[in-house]
């Protein structure tokens, strides 16, 4: 007895209400602009430079221990494991220079700029294991990433984000035409927008691990578009005469089956990882939760939308539907 | 689409069979398997097992200096007294990347010997190294009247830090790991950088400390006439000296530029003198040996310093001559203390200051932590999507659900084949790939029940939904692979490994889903003779 999740075949008339998807989507645009550039994002020490150290809470290793004897400029708080453990979670930027000691200040203004994340790590350290008396051993994490290393990490971050998307722009334009490449790309942007969006209305830290989640999201959403136009190109074909929005919706209509199933079966390894996973992926996995949803959602409305209004004709002779020209798999 | 021939049907079993053999040592232990088969499983990223990674740089600032502080020597030699030549009296400053010499005395004709001594200099400036075009390691031009500077062109420079980087790496190496032993990895990126992965250390500050010395080993000539150390404890610094100071020794005059450097150093040891108290034994090699010689003939009776990172660790008097270039370094050490010192100076001496940039540190328990909650992860994610192929689709589901732990076998094959380390990202990676890799199977199998529904027959449903589907999950497939790619060439770190691991399970994905799936349905088909999916 198999479980129907989708209705087998419908007939919802997407294409009517495409005014009013596009319009969401463009105030979710502007919202996520909006709140990039006031609240803007929760950049991690991958980005923002500075320190994160993590120690195993215990009796007398306690959040509000910490922040009493160690406390100057320090951002303290505690996570849980997925196992039930706690843990301290410490902060902190470049520390106040009189704090660094005598062979710091006698270092050239460059130079300090350069090393006072390395130093201000190194006191922190040696002021926890000398307070609570702990080893090496008990630090469970310390990360340090100086000025020059996290300005280079945002901008490899950023080219990377900009090479993948021509590369796709390119490979549809390719494959389909370039309304599509259009169309699926405004979709991938749109996700991207939405999802950075996300990170600064809940300031998820910003990390490289979520920037791999931005990059799967684009890479689910462009995914999903491809599907789509893969359809509205095979009903192109047979319906030669059709109107665009008929083409759309009929192909839209019959993958909606398959779009859905696949965004539930990604969505339930991504709750397992985000629920199992542990806090290191947390982050991630919530960026890729709400990447699903963006990314469906763009594919039926956003996308199509846009390679409607710029046509759905594919004038790249030799891909013909009834010849798949990958003949030579079976 | 429909028909297997029997070299297909074995090509696939064999593709799984070695995935299956690859990936087998990272379920259990390989000790005693034939030799074909890997003994190891798939390398853990730090994050995994914990340790030290470590991001370095040089500085091009203190190499060219560094490189200018040795040819000052090979200058003062050039413009010494020879047989046939007078001695060119001068003052060499190393300032940054420029040498400025100044000509301290006229000639005959009271001009400042600029020109000659522009040509001596010239015989000690050796060719580039490599260089195609015959180009000099140094500019050497008139900076004045008096003045000769001495700069480093663009293309000497870049082959300078290359071989500085280089330096460092052995360096690096010879000082955290003298006996070779210990599974460290270091890496260079870009022209001056180092990555530094020490797997199971839990200490960077033993490994910062040890590469924060510079180990720059020089000895230099004394003046310690107790005038010129109070005119230069008061600020006036004799011209071409130093004022350094030493545990022992207190504040001394040193020259500047010192008579034997590192390099001329052949090895270093920790051995006990006559009271068995441990001290540091010195060879050196020809060349210092005979400048060692050298230095001491002309200089009886003066003081020697022996200098390490700008700090006297002992100056004897020169009482005479001492060829065979055997020294020794006594002091208050412990043996400890004498045996870092001794690796130290045997690893030479950086090249560079090295800055730490970009430090990361895991311990084992959180890697073992992660690696727990992220295998549970994936099991949860692997049955959970299995039961809902399974009741989604029925019989087909339960092939798409093989192909589904087929497909991680293969990309732990993969990943074992190619050497690849596996991160904690990297390990989400493959919990995506669990939930896209049924994507394939779901695009065919909705494309089935379309053309069942549309009238079709069984088989010609399955060869139509097969055909038709395979542009669109090609089309999907290299778009994202596309994203995994890029993600893997720009990436670093962690989000290389979760590149990876995408990459990968995107590709054996296909193989999975597209064939081992058509395979096992289209045998169920002949076996069990079904007249239609259940829809």
């Amino acid at each position: 007895m198999l479980i129907k999740f989708w209705p087998a075949e419908t007939k919802i008339p997407f294409m009517r209400y495409r005014y009013v998807g596009v319009t969401l989507s463009v105030l979710v645009i502007i919202g996520s602009f909006f709140l990039l550039a006031t609240r803007g994002l929760n950049l991690g020490v991958d980005f923002a430079g500075g320190s994160v150290i993590e120690l195993t809470e215990s009796e007398t290793v306690t959040v509000s221990e910490v922040r009493s004897k160690i406390g100057n400029g320090l951002t303290v708080n505690s996570a849980t494991d997925t196992d039930g453990t706690r843990r301290i979670v410490i902060r902190f930027g470049d520390l106040d220079e009189a704090l660094l000691g005598p062979e710091f200040a006698a270092l050239s203004p460059e130079e300090k700029a350069e090393r006072a994340s390395s130093a201000s790590n190194t006191f922190v350290v040696n002021e926890i294991k000398s307070t609570f008396n702990l080893t090496d051993r008990d630090i469970l994490r310390n990360d340090s990433v100086g000025p020059k290393v996290s300005g280079e990490l945002f901008r490899e971050g950023m080219i990377a984000l900009g090479i993948a998307t021509i590369m796709m722009l390119l490979y549809i334009a390719f494959r389909y035409s370039w309304s599509y490449a259009i169309g699926g790309v405004a979709a991938l942007a749109h996700d991207a927008i939405g999802t950075m969006g996300l990170f600064a209305l809940l300031q998820i830290e910003f990390n490289l691990t979520t920037v791999a989640a931005l990059l799967t999201i684009i890479g689910y959403s462009i995914n999903d578009s491809v599907v789509v136009f893969d359809r509205i190109r095979e009903v192109r074909r047979k319906y030669k005469q059709m109107p665009s929005n008929e083409v759309i919706d009929i192909a839209t209509n019959q993958t909606l089956s398959r779009t859905f199933l696949t965004a539930g079966t990604t969505l339930i390894a991504i709750l397992a990882i985000t629920i199992f996973g542990g806090p290191v992926l947390q982050g991630m996995s919530i960026a890729m939760i709400w990447g699903i949803f963006i990314g469906t959602y763009s594919s039926i409305f956003f996308a199509s939308a846009i390679v409607m209004a710029l046509g759905t004709d594919i004038r790249r002779p030799g891909v013909s539907d009834d010849t798949p020209g990958f003949q030579g798999v079976s | 689409m429909l028909q297997f021939p029997a070299w297909k049907v074995l090509l696939v079993l064999a593709v799984l069979a070695w995935g299956v053999v690859m990936a087998l040592p990272n379920a259990v232990n390989m000790s005693g398997a034939p030799g074909w088969v890997p003994q190891k499983g798939v390398n853990l990223g730090l994050d995994l097992r914990g340790g030290v990674y470590l991001e370095m740089e040089i500085q091009p600032e203190d190499v060219i200096g560094g490189r200018l502080d040795v040819f000052a020597r090979d200058v003062r030699t050039a413009l010494a007294r020879t047989d046939t030549q007078d001695p060119v009296a001068h003052l060499a400053e190393v300032d940054g990347r420029k040498m400025t010499i100044k000509l301290t005395r006229t000639d005959a004709s009271g001009n400042f010997p600029v020109d000659d001594a522009i040509a001596r200099i010239e015989k000690v400036n050796g060719p580039l190294e490599g260089g195609l075009a015959g180009g000099k390691t140094y500019n050497v031009a008139r900076a004045g009247r008096d003045t000769i500077a001495v700069t480093v062109p663009a293309n000497s420079e870049n082959l300078m830090m290359a071989d500085a980087l280089a330096k460092t790496e052995t360096i690096v190496r010879r000082r955290i790991d003298p006996d070779g032993v210990a599974e460290i990895s270091i890496t260079r990126s870009g022209s001056n950088r180092l990555i530094l992965e020490a797997p199971g250390e839990p200490d960077p500050q033993r490994l910062k400390d040890l590469l924060s010395r510079d180990g720059r080993m020089t000895f230099n000539i004394v003046d310690d006439s107790p005038s010129s150390i109070a005119a230069a404890e008061a600020g006036v610094v004799k011209p071409g000296f130093r004022l350094v100071a030493g545990p022992t020794t207190g504040p001394l005059l040193i020259r500047s530029i010192p008579e034997i450097v590192g390099s001329d150093i052949a090895s270093a040891s920790q051995g006990n003198d006559e009271a068995n108290r441990p001290q540091i034994n010195f060879r050196l090699n020809s060349n210092g040996a005979r400048k060692f010689y050298e230095t001491t003939r002309v200089n009886t009776n003066k003081r020697f310093a022996i200098v390490l990172d700008d700090s006297i660790m002992s100056a004897p008097n020169i009482n005479e001559p001492i060829p065979g270039g055997n020294v020794r370094i006594t002091g208050d050490f412990t043996i400890e203390e004498a045996q870092d010192l001794a690796a130290i100076i045997s690893a030479g001496e950086m090249p560079s200051k090295v800055q730490f940039l970009d430090q990361r540190v895991v311990s084992s328990t959180l890697g073992e932590d992660s690696i727990r909650s992220g295998y549970l992860a994936a099991v949860v994610g692997l049955s959970l999507v299995s039961i809902f192929m399974i009741l989604a689709y029925g019989v087909q589901g339960i092939f798409a659900v093989a192909s589904l732990a087929m497909n991680i076998v293969l990309i732990f094959a993969a990943l074992t084949l190619l050497n690849a380390t596996l991160t904690l990202p990297g390990i989400a990676g493959i919990i995506l790939t669990i939930g896209m890799a049924v994507d394939a199977n779901v695009l065919v199998f909705e494309r089935i029940r379309e053309e069942q529904r549309s009238g079709r027959s069984i088989w010609t449903a399955v060869q139509a939904g097969y055909e038709r589907a395979f542009i669109t999950i090609l089309d999907s497939n290299i778009t994202t692979l596309f994203a995994a790619a890029i993600l893997y060439m720009l990436g670093s770190g962690p989000v290389k490994g979760f590149a990876v691991t995408l990459a990968l399970g995107i590709i054996t994905s296909v193989f999975t889903a597209f064939i081992f799936t058509r395979m096992l349905t289209i045998f169920w088909m002949k076996i069990a003779k079904p007249k239609r999916f259940a829809v």
